[in-house]
């Protein structure tokens, strides 16, 4: 039998459909890539009204405040934006020995496996004795932080950590610009960043940013033990 | 024997386009690649400040944008204002109720992450009360919106 040729299919309009839909991508698009600073805000809690705020150290607070005229004043000096980042790597490190070198920044705890399990053995009763859903709530927070702690002692033994109590303030003004305010995030989320990152080659792990958030979770809320990231917004006043 | 001649008269051939549509569709690729899809018709001008710690968004489905700048609209003033998707908000207390429609089946409210994205000139009085919007119905995962620089 004679093969029948088969006609060739006319792509001419082939081209016609790819550019309406080339433009359409176009049109719809952006190159931009959405980036930012990460952060998580602290829930609202509704304290009791016999809480008794713990007492706050001088030496454990950081306060950074930025003013209308985007000035800073950190602890109650001022200083350039510049000289911010060496000023925060101080808080935490200055006395990261366990000695007291630096009677103006926080102190280092040791933590050891017996104390996360007393810890740990206090919240639990604590929560178990509680009746008030909501303080329940708070408690589980603090036997979740204790938690972390031992997943740490167990990962790497006994360790150094900064003082519980350690916080950085950040306070603003009504005018303090947006741009300013990012700077000052940005140098948290650096020097954090890099202390973590140190960490992390001592601990052998390699670099911190090339760990993995999916696979390396526990690496990752190990270093989150080691360098903690607490900060504290004032609420804006003028 | 007409079948072997040739004609006399020599006509241009025509250029062969068959490549052609497999270019464009090289381009559309790239395109499709290299892209992300456009959230929102911008209301207000926002410029982004630097930041060299900023953090590539990875999951945008979890993500919604708030975005707070001047109006390009002169008729709605100077003044900087808040955009929720394609509206500009009458004011910051509106915000609360706005994420609360953006609620996913299967997830918390404190899973969803809210990107500000607020021109760099803004005082901080505006974003302050969005973050307090925000964290009185415990959305409290926040991105600050950057230039990766």
């Amino acid at each position: 039998m004679a093969r029948r040729q088969i006609e060739e299919i006319n792509a001419g309009s082939m081209a016609d459909i790819a550019f309406l839909l080339l433009i359409f991508f176009l049109v719809t698009t952006t190159m931009e890539v959405d980036a930012g600073i990460s952060r998580d805000l602290p829930y609202k809690r509704d304290l009791p009204p016999d809480y008794v705020p713990p007492e706050i150290h001088n030496r454990d607070i950081l306060v950074i405040m930025a003013n209308s005229r985007d000035e800073l004043l950190v602890e109650d000096k001022p200083m350039l934006l510049e000289n911010l980042e060496a000023k925060v790597k101080a808080f935490y490190m200055d006395n990261s020995s366990g000695f007291d070198v630096n009677p103006e920044m926080p102190l280092w705890d040791v933590v050891t496996g017996q104390i996360c399990q007393q810890k740990i053995q206090e919240f639990t009763t604590a929560i178990e004795l509680e009746k008030d859903v909501k303080v329940k709530g708070y408690l589980k927070d603090d036997l979740d932080k204790w938690e972390k702690r031992k997943a740490t002692f167990e990962t790497i033994g006994a360790y150094k950590e900064i003082s519980g109590a350690a916080v950085i303030q950040l306070k603003n003004q009504s005018n303090t610009s947006y741009g300013l305010y990012i700077d000052i995030q940005n140098i948290l989320k650096k020097v954090v960043n890099d202390l973590r990152d140190e960490k992390c080659r001592e601990l052998g792990w390699g670099e911190y940013r090339d760990l993995d958030v999916k696979e390396d979770t526990d690496k990752i809320n190990v270093l989150k033990v080691l360098v903690p990231e607490r900060i504290i917004e004032a609420k804006i006043e003028i | 024997m007409g079948r072997f001649n040739k004609n006399k008269k020599k006509n241009v051939p025509a250029v062969n386009t068959a490549a052609l549509p497999d270019i464009i569709f090289m381009l559309l690729f790239f395109f499709m690649v290299a892209t992300t899809m456009k959230e929102v018709d911008m209301k207000v001008d926002v410029k982004k400040h630097g930041a060299s710690e900023a953090v590539a968004i990875e999951d945008k489905d979890h993500v919604d944008f708030v975005y707070v700048g001047y109006p390009l609209d002169a008729a709605e003033g100077t003044e900087p204002r808040i955009q929720l998707d394609d509206q500009l908000a009458l004011d910051y207390t509106q915000v609360a109720p706005w994420k609360q429609t953006k609620l996913r089946e299967g997830l918390a409210i404190y899973e969803l992450v809210t990107s500000l994205k607020v021109h760099e000139d803004v005082g901080m009085r505006i974003v302050s009360n969005i973050k307090e919007q925000l964290r009185s119905i415990d959305a409290v995962k926040i991105n600050y919106s950057a230039e990766k620089r």
